[in-house]
């Protein structure tokens, strides 16, 4: 109970050197304003105005109700004591005085008030969004796992319930069979990645790994599922250690190899590569495919790709999931994306921080 | 007529069971299943299997105690066969003893290649016989010269350092077999050498700049990411 009691009071008053540098700031910007004008003899009836607009702005700007309730209190002492008539003596019993009190207070209060809860309005809706996204995730999941299911449910049992079946007839069957669930391991790897981000994106581990060996082993693995693409790769002749989860940029590559061929359509070739770029590792994958779809473009990374957009160009299979997973485990490790069209085909980029810094 | 090969199949899913007896009896291996901890133990005793492919998520023991209890008493060749695609559990199991892994969904080849490796190196004491006649490891157009102390890429010498000859002569040694950061970091530096990777990383990268031709895209040395590096294998 003590604790929790604790904990509101901490929500309610919380202290940060950030917030109490920008309430001086806009205080003494304020007083500062007033002595100019009390200067140029300009009167008495400008200090209350600008003094409320101060704590209206600390109090918009700033977190909780403190700064705000101390820039009131200051606020009417400057005002009273400093700028008003008698200069420099703090007059109670000036008319008007108790009332531009609680009129300070109320700014403050009000304003501090409706910050926090544009906040927390602010929080809900990116909790909702995490929630739509969550819900986008499953439905585009169960339709990838439903869809090369039904497939294979469909080849065995043709295979097994028709004798008559050619050998080739059966081959090609059971070709199919293996795509699926080739397909259904890719969509099965990519759940559990984001199982391995879990829901707090701070907890992934990184390491520094050569970035040459990720693409190594990414091509590689690309290379016995897709013989007939050729693949160029080129890492920097120094070498890179780039701080990443390997298991999870492993799968961001291998998304964004297996996109250019399923999505490319006419993908031929495939040039990987990573470079130093900045303070970044500029990883990009870039195909001589067919290019992404300028409607789709915009909305790419934003997680609403809707299974019917992206299926329309393509028929089953769907790279919503992929690429949200994508996009999710770069963001945890801090960094960005981005997809162009080139002129004859696709490329997609992502940076991760060089730096081993804290942020999520 | 050949003497097959023994393998024991320790796998609770009768269809994964399957699927790999299958591929073993084809291949000129002999397999045999065990569905549980307990019946693996006792069918290891009575039928003296050349090899075991263990899965680790077995209904009655966890298969890493298993894997403790056979080290305790024998060498014999053991590929662990794990769904959890986490790299840790990898490396505890090789470090238990383990002589290899295979993740699982694996291919046929895969399959194949870790079983031929494994037995192949308790066949022979230093696991290859080129190295043990001739004193030389060849894969493709990489030769390993132990007695020279150098490394050929089509006959060329690669000048490579003394550290940097003695991974590669390691892992040519162990060729097939993935060996794990620690494993090598200890045999080159010593048992007291720290945990840390970097340098080993750092010298890998500079053979493979000497020996592959594009080092992010290797011939020769694998990268098991999180676990270690294999060479490969040669004919």
């Amino acid at each position: 109970m003590r604790r929790k009691e604790q904990h509101t009071w901490k929500q309610l008053f919380p202290f940060s050197w950030r917030d109490c540098l920008l309430a001086s700031v806009i205080f003494f910007c304020a007083v500062v304003f007033c002595a100019l004008l009390h200067l140029s003899n300009s009167g008495d009836g400008f200090a209350s105005p600008i003094f409320v607009l101060a704590v209206l702005l600390i109090s918009r700007l700033t977190t909780g109700y403190l700064y705000g309730l101390v820039a009131a209190l200051l606020g009417v002492v400057c005002v009273n004591y400093v700028f008003t008539y008698p200069y420099l003596a703090l007059n109670f019993t000036l008319s008007g005085y108790p009332l531009s009190f609680l009129a300070f207070l109320g700014v403050s209060i009000i304003t501090s008030t409706l910050t926090s809860q544009a906040k927390q309005q602010q929080e809900l809706r990116v909790e909702n969004e995490k929630e739509k996204m969550r819900a986008n995730l499953l439905r585009s999941v169960s339709h990838d796992i439903r869809t090369p299911l039904t497939s294979i449910v469909g080849a065995t049992s043709t295979i097994l319930e028709t004798p008559t079946l050619s050998p080739a007839e059966q081959r090609d069957l059971l070709e199919d069979v293996r795509d699926d669930a080739q397909w259904l391991i890719q969509v099965v790897e990519n759940l559990l990645s984001i199982t391995r981000i879990g829901s707090d994106s701070a907890c992934i581990r990184k390491e520094p790994e050569p970035a040459e060996e990720i693409l190594g082993v990414a091509v590689q693995k690309f290379r016995k599922r897709y013989p007939a693409v050729a693949v160029e790769v080129c890492a920097p002749e120094t070498l890179l250690f780039v701080p990443m989860d390997a298991i999870l940029i492993g799968q961001v590559l291998s998304n964004l190899l297996e996109n250019a061929v399923l999505h490319g359509k006419t993908t031929t070739k495939i040039n990987l590569s990573v470079q130093c770029d900045g303070g970044d590792a500029l990883f990009s994958v870039r195909d001589n495919g067919q290019g992404i779809s300028p409607h789709l473009l915009p909305t790419l990374f934003d997680g609403t790709l809707k299974h019917g957009e992206a299926s329309s160009c393509d028929g089953k299979r769907n790279m919503g999931l992929g690429l949200s997973v994508c996009l999710a485990i770069v963001r945890a490790h801090g960094g960005t994306m981005e997809a162009q069209n080139l002129a004859g085909g696709a490329e997609f980029t992502f940076r991760l921080p060089l730096s081993t810094g804290g942020e999520a | 007529m050949n003497i097959r090969e023994k393998i024991l199949v320790v796998e609770d899913e009768k269809s994964i069971s399957r699927f790999i007896s299958t591929i073993l009896n084809t291949n000129g291996y002999e397999a045999m299943q065990a569905r549980s901890g307990q019946e693996a133990l006792s069918m290891i005793t009575s039928h003296c299997p050349d090899l075991i492919i263990l899965d680790l998520g077995l209904p009655d023991m966890d298969g890493m105690d298993i894997l403790r209890q056979l080290r305790s008493w024998t060498s014999l060749p053991v590929v662990v066969v794990s769904a959890r695609s986490h790299e840790g559990d990898k490396v505890s199991a090789l470090d238990l003893g383990a002589d290899d892994y295979l993740t699982k969904p694996f291919g046929t080849d895969e399959l194949l290649a870790r079983v031929r490796t494994a037995i192949r190196h308790t066949r022979t004491v230093s696991g290859n016989d080129e190295i043990a006649q001739k004193g030389t490891y060849t894969v493709g157009d990489l030769v390993v010269d132990f007695n020279k102390h150098q490394a050929l890429v089509r006959g060329k010498n690669v000048r490579l350092t003394l550290s940097e000859f003695r991974i590669v002569a390691l892992l040519a040694k162990y060729a097939g077999k993935v060996l794990t950061y620690d494993f090598i970091i200890k045999e080159l530096w010593g048992p007291r050498a720290g945990g840390d990777n970097q340098i080993l990383r750092v010298n890998m990268a500079n053979i493979r700049r000497k020996i592959e031709e594009n080092p992010a895209e290797p011939r020769y040395l694998f990268t098991e990411i999180g676990v270690g590096y294999r060479m490969a294998e040669g004919e």
